[in-house]
């Protein structure tokens, strides 16, 4: 019998590039992208099948020493190395966006070592001005034109709609999988919920949702469990991707928010269906993913500052998640050389503090000797939280 | 971190001195300005996108990058460095931003006034803060982290940057340049609204012409560093590059101190005046100089290494006629683009996907006549460093020129080591001599 929730979701974990080849095998295009900036709906919208990028924690990195310095994101650093390795080869192509320094660096770097039959760089304004939004608009309509010649399919407003409403379901199923972590004890673990999203990002979108639905109708079905009450943890930054990270988290406590990119945040709000398809698309990845890479303020175009009103507008989302998933704690968990995230380390303290709820910072390498030293400081932070 | 000598080899071009002025200078104005009431900003470096802007509404600008880079050189960092470290930024983080934050703290600390240890007087408090997307991420995020201590308002520049490739799909540069001029035209209602004044769009119009012009003389002035012997070392074109970089001062007379430069290079060449005693190598230098050690390049000019280019991000852009167009915010937008757009084209043609930043490298040492390349990648600064494995490949595989590559910093004098770097000079020199044999048997003409 075929393996189903959240077996499923361990057993497309173990073998995603098998998973991918499958679909190749089904005379689909399978197109590879490192960060969820790219919007996926335009991929689905062209049978294209996307597939999420990740990096190898357990991988030394030995190729993409001779083209990217040490001082750089170790994640991005590993991902080029499977690149560089033949690890990606199955694939039709990737797409890179300009959502950080080194994604768009290592873009470069991997279009010129490369030799993929479709690569494209997708420009990202810094901003959630109304020009900004239209000129990432264009960028889209660019990437639309590269799509459609390598799927020798043109996009049409009906394909667009349906890949948009199908991908605003998988927004809403991964949105109620989190409010299976709000019980005490939570009805999943945060290293389940790890797996269960790289997995999403490994199919094909209704594939996804079906895994997801499966994995909520399974959890949901779990016996609250009688257990000491342990400590409860937000985990913020860029992005987990391996799920024996978060089981060091959860040695001791359980991680009931993810707030990063392998967890809540790609699938915040819903794409408008309204109006002009890459518009809205614009809009929504611009301003709905909470990435610190995305310059917000309080208002557009100030006059003067107010601190406290500016760290509501760039953290104000995550009140509610305190108060409703009874956060005790905060790791701020970042890969060495994340520019933006550690520039927001002490806003986002300050954050929290006014909301009065401990926090610690915890930085890593992206390497398993770097799981040891992680441990011993989540011990001590939940020492400190009691 | 010094290397030990003071003996001064390089032959410095006299008329750099007064260019180079003009960075104490517009610290000494902005703070006249700050006591006559009026406006000072902390811009970031923006490649003349918001500069003309606030030149033309009469805004002294100071720029943090360039301060962190004048602490380094004036060995006074470390403080600051240790006071962000104190606030809680990781220390992995941009050295000029972290020395930034110490500095931000202190003045809020001292209620808005100066530390007295700050060299050059210090950098006032501003009106705004200009912070910008291009480059790097740090940028931008830095003045918003700013947040934390200084009270004032922050605008972000945008600042496309395509792929090479994605750049020629249909559209795509009118679509940049639509974003820029929407984008500077709400910038300039935000700046009215902040000093309380109206432009002068005529002024602004006189303001960008005049911009254009001091970087066509800087970049012929470049152009004349292609002679042999060089005339003018890279550490003359780092003293000589603020104003035309930050439109620092009076724009009609940096406009003649430019071209006094470019007289004087041109004597130079004429009369076969070398910027060093005696040229054996010629070397290209990516990206920014250790600001803390620059003695390390009169140790190395001893040996006969002349530095005859540099630092494409302090670079003008190659020169473009916008005459036709008459909206001065359209020309900025146009002319500022330029730095990249014009490489682009280029770089496509040779097949150097990896971004203007590598390509524009290739164009230096194929013709600037380079024997090898001097690779400075900063512990903390990505942006500056990301692309330099690449073009050591590259700058092999195309040209056969060899990299040394010395790992240091902008501002942490820590994580630089002169001695080592002047250890390694005497392997390198044998390889750019094999090299130079090498090329020569290729066919390359130097």
């Amino acid at each position: 019998m075929a393996a189903k929730g959240l077996s499923r979701a361990k057993e497309v974990c173990s073998q995603r590039p098998a998973v991918a080849k499958g679909a190749t095998a089904r005379g689909k295009k399978v197109i590879g992208y490192p960060c969820v900036y790219v919007p996926l709906e335009l991929l689905a919208a062209l049978d294209i099948v996307p597939y999420r990028l990740y990096g190898e924690m357990r991988e030394p990195v030995t190729e993409a020493d001779r083209v990217l310095p040490a001082s750089f994101c170790p994640i991005m650093r590993s991902c080029l190395d499977c690149a560089l390795k033949g690890r990606h080869d199955f694939l039709d192509g990737v797409i890179t966006i300009h959502s950080s320094d080194p994604q768009e660096k290592t873009a470069r770097i991997w279009q010129s070592y490369t030799t993929l039959p479709y690569f494209h760089f997708v420009d990202m304004p810094g901003t959630t001005r109304p020009e900004a939004v239209d000129y990432f608009a264009s960028q889209l309509k660019g990437l639309v034109t590269t799509l459609e010649s390598l799927s020798g399919k043109k996009l049409s407003a009906d394909n667009i709609t349906k890949a948009i409403n199908a991908y605003n379901h998988q927004r809403s199923l991964v949105q109620s999988l989190f409010q299976l972590t709000r019980p005490s004890p939570p009805l999943l673990t945060g290293t389940e919920i790890v797996q269960v999203i790289k997995a999403v990002m490994s199919l094909p979108v209704d594939e996804g949702n079906q895994l997801l639905t499966e994995v909520i109708e399974e959890a949901k079905a779990r016996k609250q469990k009688s257990e000491a009450q342990r400590a409860r943890l937000l985990l913020w930054g860029s992005t987990t991707d391996d799920a024996e990270v978060m089981a060091v988290l959860e040695s001791n406590a359980n991680v009931v928010f993810l707030e990063d990119c392998g967890g809540y945040r790609p699938y915040r709000g819903k794409v408008s269906t309204a109006g002009d398809a890459l518009t809205a698309l614009a809009r929504h990845y611009l301003t709905e993913i909470t990435c610190a890479r995305t310059f917000i303020q309080n208002v557009a175009a100030p006059t003067k500052k107010d601190y406290h009103k500016d760290l509501h507008a760039r953290y104000g989302y995550l009140k509610s998640v305190i108060t409703d998933w009874k956060v005790d704690g905060v790791v701020l968990l970042l890969v060495r050389y994340c520019d933006p995230f550690a520039f927001e380390v002490p806003a986002v303290k300050d954050y929290f503090a006014s909301l009065g709820v401990p926090a610690t910072y915890i930085e890593y390498d992206y390497t398993e000797g770097s799981l040891a030293p992680m441990r011993t400081r989540v011990e001590a932070f939940l020492e400190t939280i009691g | 971190m010094s290397t030990g000598e003071k003996k001064r080899v390089i032959n410095r071009v006299k008329a750099m001195y007064p260019l180079r002025a003009k960075v104490d200078e517009s610290y000494l104005r902005s703070q006249e300005a700050i006591k006559a009431g009026k406006p000072t900003v902390w811009a970031m470096l923006n490649f003349c996108y918001g500069d003309p802007i606030l030149k033309a509404m009469d805004i002294e600008v100071v720029y943090p990058e360039n301060y962190g880079a004048a602490l380094a050189a004036a060995g006074v960092a470390r403080g600051y460095l240790d006071r962000a470290d104190a606030e809680g930024f990781p220390t992995h983080l941009c050295g000029y931003s972290r020395a930034n934050f110490g500095y931000a703290a202190r003045l809020m600390e001292l209620g808005g006034e100066p530390p007295p240890e700050a060299p050059m007087g210090g950098m006032p408090k501003p009106l705004f803060l200009l912070s910008s997307v291009a480059v790097c991420d740090a940028r931008y995020k830095w003045f918003q982290a700013l947040g934390r201590y200084l009270d004032v308002p922050v605008w972000t520049l945008e600042a496309p940057l395509p792929g090479i490739r994605e750049f020629q799909l249909e559209g795509c540069y009118e679509e940049m340049v639509k974003l820029s001029v929407s984008h500077l035209r709400d910038f300039v209602t935000f700046v009215e609204k902040a000093v309380g004044r109206k432009m002068d769009w005529d002024r602004l119009d006189e303001i960008v012409n005049l911009m254009m012009e001091i970087n066509r003389v800087s970049h012929e002035v470049n152009e004349l560093r292609k002679a042999k012997p060089c005339p003018m070392h890279s550490r003359d074109f780092w003293s000589a590059m603020p104003p035309a970089l930050f439109l620092l001062g009076d724009l009609k007379e940096s406009l003649q101190l430019y071209k006094n430069l470019y007289d004087e290079v041109a004597e130079r060449v004429e009369n076969g005046i070398s910027a060093i005693p005696e040229e054996k190598y010629r070397l290209v230098f990516a990206e920014l100089p250790p600001w803390h050690s620059l003695d390390l390049f009169d140790r190395l000019a001893e040996r006969g290494w002349n530095f005859v280019i540099e630092s494409f991000g302090y670079h003008p852009p190659p020169p473009v006629d916008l005459s036709h167009v008459k909206d001065p915010l359209e020309r900025i937008a146009r002319y500022s683009l330029q730095r990249m757009v014009a490489n682009y084209r280029d770089a496509l043609q040779k097949n150097v996907v990896a971004g203007a930043d590598v390509y524009i490298y290739l164009k230096y040492v194929s013709e600037w006549k380079c024997d090898g390349a001097f690779l400075h990648p900063l512990v903390s600064c990505r942006s500056a460093s990301t692309h330099l494995p690449h073009l050591a490949n590259i700058l092999m595989e195309r040209l056969k020129v060899p990299s040394l590559i010395v790992e240091g910093d902008i501002v942490d004098l820590r994580l630089f080591n002169p001695q080592d770097a002047l250890q390694r000079t005497e392997p390198f020199e044998e390889a750019m001599e094999h090299y130079r044999r090498v090329r020569r048997e290729l066919g390359f003409d130097w």
